[in-house]
């Protein structure tokens, strides 16, 4: 008998999710609609410290710069870095994961002692001195430099939901039909995984955001882009929070507890679906 | 002889997503006082579907759309006919462990692992009836000693006993308020050859006892063979032949049960080639027209391809739905 | 004489918390002739050791000492090309028809595979073919199976497709690991018929692992009865099963239970055989069975019994029988 109610956590969390993927793909209409051809990271354009009003639904900055077109400019370059840095993540993640919860053994303990090792240590500090020290930081040197820490989370989850496939009878199976290690994790492990891949995926990318963000709004951001994290650094810079102009600042983290909230309702949904007994 | 339990017309549905199961649908059947009855079926058949309505605990999806289960009972001093699907679930709660006593499937390992058996059995007294703490404590000896095992066993942690073990804590537990009716699902599946027979032995005995009826479902025909009294055999959500089990072994008169028994390994008498039943067991979403048997049934005629047969009494107490038997 | 499987001093040893170790197979010995097929019974209840011997033999598990041969090569030192070659002859069936399929795959791809892995077939057409006698040769309708996903069969159908599975590969030998505990008593019959049909129309011998006696003596011929990882006695079936020697022989064959009303042993068990389970540890080196023994002696409990030769056909481990303890 297969269950098809689906939890409501799951609807809102989809909702929202589906809401920032339409304005991040769409983002360049978006921009166009609000302020027509320019660069919303041009500065100069529009008089600056604009409260909220038809033409400047968030009103403007210091700068001169429209607040909601940042922001939605800030939501695309954020939600980037953080896939790269989720998707390389995950990436390493799958390969460590699965080595060592399919093999087990040597390699297991290697590769745990290495997945432990830089679990401990801490790494806020060491991101902002390396954020400190690289040169050009770019879209693709922060979402490494952020990769860096966050691999072992998908590592250490992926290998225990490996190590509890294994021993599946169908893995047996496969090892009688002679298919080779890769092949049974390729084959016969993996899709049974993917969901909670997906899942896994979902969780580094905001974890990647979140930590990115940190770093941000300590002002080590990639050059000649705009984040969410950058613009609360820059609203915090302009004396937002002395002067009181809170459309400076409230977009961006709104912006950041809508991503946060949607990644975490469809995982508290999906958690519900597949494990009735959680379901009120 | 008035009958302890009695079940007219049980139907039991469930709605999944090929369609309307009709697991248990249109089932008549007595226990009475002190006997041991087997129910006998393979799976699908809807035997664990059927006892799971006799105690009430059908969740949904599943439902009871038709039917009654009426239990004769005694309470100080007076005789009570009640019907248990029509009373609340409070009222039904009553009757729960003190009349009617429910070992599921599986219960042995629904022993929880941090609690001290002696502690789990008090828990269950307590829960279930008005005695005291020392008295319920008082009750453990006792009770392990009549499933045979040691009383020592009080002591000990689920995980430290073998599943025959555990098995028999839980009986212990079942018949530890002195019910009249004890369901037994499966008692001894995953259990060992020795163990199956210290808890089957065991169940005997102590039902034997206080004087409790047994329902026993299993489809190992060799545990009713040894056991019952009266063995009812059930196929496609109906009873399809029930009477005295010396009786049904000896003759029986449904194709089915012919083929059942026919398909039995033993280690006794000449070797012969052991027959299956040809065919697939139908599903509960998509019984055969007429009766439902009919598909596997290597006497199948035109009348049984249109109508379901009724059930009659072939032989004293032995009744067969089968229109071999008459009935056309 | 080469044969077909041999296990020689088998052994596995498992290592627990604390250091406990576990010795659930000790020095097993045995072996199964090239030259016809045959049928042997491994009996065993659970802790016998009887499943871990199945993994050791199918290459699922090397042996911590011992060593087992197919065709006189060690299974565990092959090369790329032997080790294709053991696979493709010695397969298995398995206990549990559900979690056998991937649930992410159609049943068919437990067909596809191994046409596939073992060049069965040469063209789509002819693996398609393939697949429809094999199916139907089980007594299974092909368009009641194909594309279907393992949740829509119900076990015994599940169970069916891998004795199709079997019938595809034709192999030399089948290692069954408890196959019908988990299926109805109808197929079951089915199952063992099928069986039978393997060895005697396509010459594959079988190594059929149960707890159930009397499965063991339908599929007759050899018997081999574990007890706690040891081989307590072993020979051809009908003579053990007519004359058991050892004590635990004989109390599994009395705890089989006739199906038959005019012959009750339940209900005047009694005491006289005893059923107390077996908690207490044991020392290695002492007769594994003893504290469950009706005959128990005092030598019983400080050395393990060795083999005793009955007959030709008969072979009994225990110290009632051993002149020389």
């Amino acid at each position: 008998m297969k269950q098809t109610q689906l939890d409501p956590k799951l609807i809102i969390g989809g909702i929202i999710i589906f809401f920032l993927l339409f304005l991040v793909l769409f983002q360049p209409l978006l921009n166009k609609a609000i302020i027509g051809d320019t660069n919303p990271l041009t500065v100069g354009i529009f008089p600056m410290y604009e409260p909220p009003s038809l033409r400047h639904p968030l009103g403007t900055d210091r700068f001169g710069r429209d607040i909601l077109a940042l922001t939605l400019l800030s939501l695309k370059y954020s939600l980037i870095v953080g896939a790269i840095a989720g998707a390389i993540s995950t990436i390493i993640g799958i390969i460590v994961g699965f080595s060592a919860g399919y093999k087990g053994g040597l390699i297991d303990t290697i590769l745990r002692g290495l997945t432990d090792t830089i679990l401990v240590i801490p790494s806020l500090p060491i991101l902002m001195i390396l954020s400190a020290y690289v040169k050009a930081l770019n879209i693709l040197t922060m979402a490494i430099i952020l990769t860096i820490f966050s691999w072992p989370f998908s590592a250490r989850v992926i290998r225990s939901q490996v190590m509890s496939i294994k021993n599946a009878f169908y893995v047996d199976l496969a090892k009688i039909n002679n298919m080779s290690d890769f092949e049974i994790i390729a084959l016969e492990i993996l899709p049974n995984l993917l969901p909670f891949l997906g899942v896994s995926f979902a969780g580094s990318v905001v974890g990647a955001m979140l930590a990115a963000t940190g770093l941000e709004v300590l002002g080590l951001g990639p050059s000649g882009i705009t984040t969410l994290g950058m613009m609360i650094n820059f609203a915090i810079g302009q004396g937002a929070l002395s002067m009181g102009k809170w459309n400076l600042i409230f977009p961006p983290i709104f912006m950041l507890v809508l991503v946060f909230l949607g990644v975490q309702l469809v995982n508290m949904g999906l958690e519900s679906t597949y494990n009735p007994r959680l379901r009120r | 002889m008035e009958e302890i339990l009695k079940i007219e017309n049980l139907k039991i549905y469930y709605r999944n997503v090929s369609g309307l199961a009709k697991a248990v649908d249109g089932v008549y059947l007595n226990v009475y006082p002190n006997e041991i009855l087997g129910i006998a079926g393979e799976s699908g058949s809807g035997k664990t579907t059927m006892i799971s309505g006799l105690v009430r605990l059908v969740k949904p999806p599943a439902y009871i759309p038709e039917g009654s289960i009426f239990l004769n009972y005694k309470r100080n001093g007076d005789l009570l006919k009640v019907d248990l699907l029509k009373i609340s679930e409070n009222e039904m709660r009553d009757f729960r462990w003190k009349i009617i006593s429910y070992i599921p499937q599986g219960s042995m390992n629904s022993l929880n692992p941090v609690l001290r058996i002696k502690d789990q059995m008090i828990d269950v007294i307590l829960e279930h009836s008005d005695r005291s703490r020392e008295e319920a404590e008082s009750m453990v000896p006792n009770l392990l000693r009549s499933v045979n095992l040691e009383p020592n066993v009080a002591d000990l942690y689920p995980h430290e006993l073998s599943g025959g073990m555990k098995q028999r804590v839980i009986i212990a537990m079942a018949l530890a308020l002195n019910p009249k009716v004890v369901i037994a699902d499966e008692p001894t599946t995953a259990l060992d050859v020795v163990s199956q027979m210290s808890v089957l032995s065991t169940l005997y005995q102590v039902c034997r006892k206080v004087n409790a009826s047994l329902i026993l479902v299993t489809h190992d025909m060799a545990v009713h063979a040894q056991l019952t009294d009266r063995v009812a055999i059930m196929y496609a959500g109906k009873i399809v032949e029930v009477g005295r089990t010396t009786e049904v072994f000896k003759k029986p008169f449904h194709p089915y049960t012919k083929a059942l028994l026919l398909s039995i390994p033993t280690i006794e008498g000449e070797p012969r080639r052991l027959e299956g039943i040809s065919g697939l067991a139908p599903s509960p979403t998509n019984w055969p027209r007429g009766c439902r048997f009919h598909p596997r049934c290597p006497y199948s005629k035109e009348v049984c391809k249109e109508r379901e047969p009724e059930m009659i009494e072939f032989g004293p107490g032995h009744y067969v739905s089968c229109f071999l038997y008459g009935g056309e | 004489m080469p044969s077909l499987l041999e296990l020689k001093n088998v052994s596995k040893i498992f290592y627990g918390a604390k250091g406990r170790r576990v010795r659930a197979v000790d020095k097993v010995n045995f072996s199964l002739q090239k030259e016809e097929p045959q049928i042997i019974s491994l009996v065993g209840e659970s802790g016998s050791g009887k499943t871990t011997i199945a993994r050791m033999i199918l290459g699922l598990l090397p042996p911590t000492e011992g060593g087992i041969y197919y065709l006189d090569k060690d299974i565990y030192a092959m090369d790329k090309n032997e080790r294709k070659e053991f696979r493709r002859e010695v397969q298995a069936v398995f206990q549990d028809p559900y979690g056998i399929y991937n649930p992410f795959y159609r049943v068919d791809r437990v067909l596809e595979i191994p046409i596939k892995k073992f060049n069965l077939a040469t063209s789509k057409e002819d693996s398609q073919r393939l697949i429809t006698e094999a199916l139907e040769a089980v007594g299974l309708r092909p368009k009641d199976i194909i594309g279907k996903y393992p949740h829509q069969l119900s076990g015994g159908e599940r169970q069916r497709v891998m004795l199709a599975r079997l019938y595809l590969l034709k192999p030399k030998l089948i290692v069954a690991d408890e196959p019908i505990s988990m299926i109805d008593v109808a197929l079951r019959a089915l199952f063992l018929n099928i069986l039978l049909d393997f060895k005697n129309k396509y010459g594959i011998s079988c190594i059929f692992i149960t707890h159930d006696l009397s499965s063991a003596y339908y599929l007759g011929e050899n018997l081999i009865i574990l007890y706690k990882g040891r081989i307590v006695e072993r020979g051809k079936t009908n003579e053990i099963l007519t004359n058991p020697y050892h004590p635990y022989t004989k109390l599994l064959i009395k705890a089989l239970l006739p199906p038959d009303p005019e012959k009750r042993i339940l209900t005047s068990i009694g005491s006289d055989v005893r059923l107390n389970e077996d908690i207490a540890p044991y020392k290695e080196n002492s007769c594994h069975f003893a504290n469950r023994c009706p005959s128990s002696m005092d030598i019983c409990r400080e050395k393990a019994p060795v083999a005793v030769k009955i007959n030709e056909d008969h072979e009994v481990r225990c110290f009632l029988y051993d002149e020389k303890g």
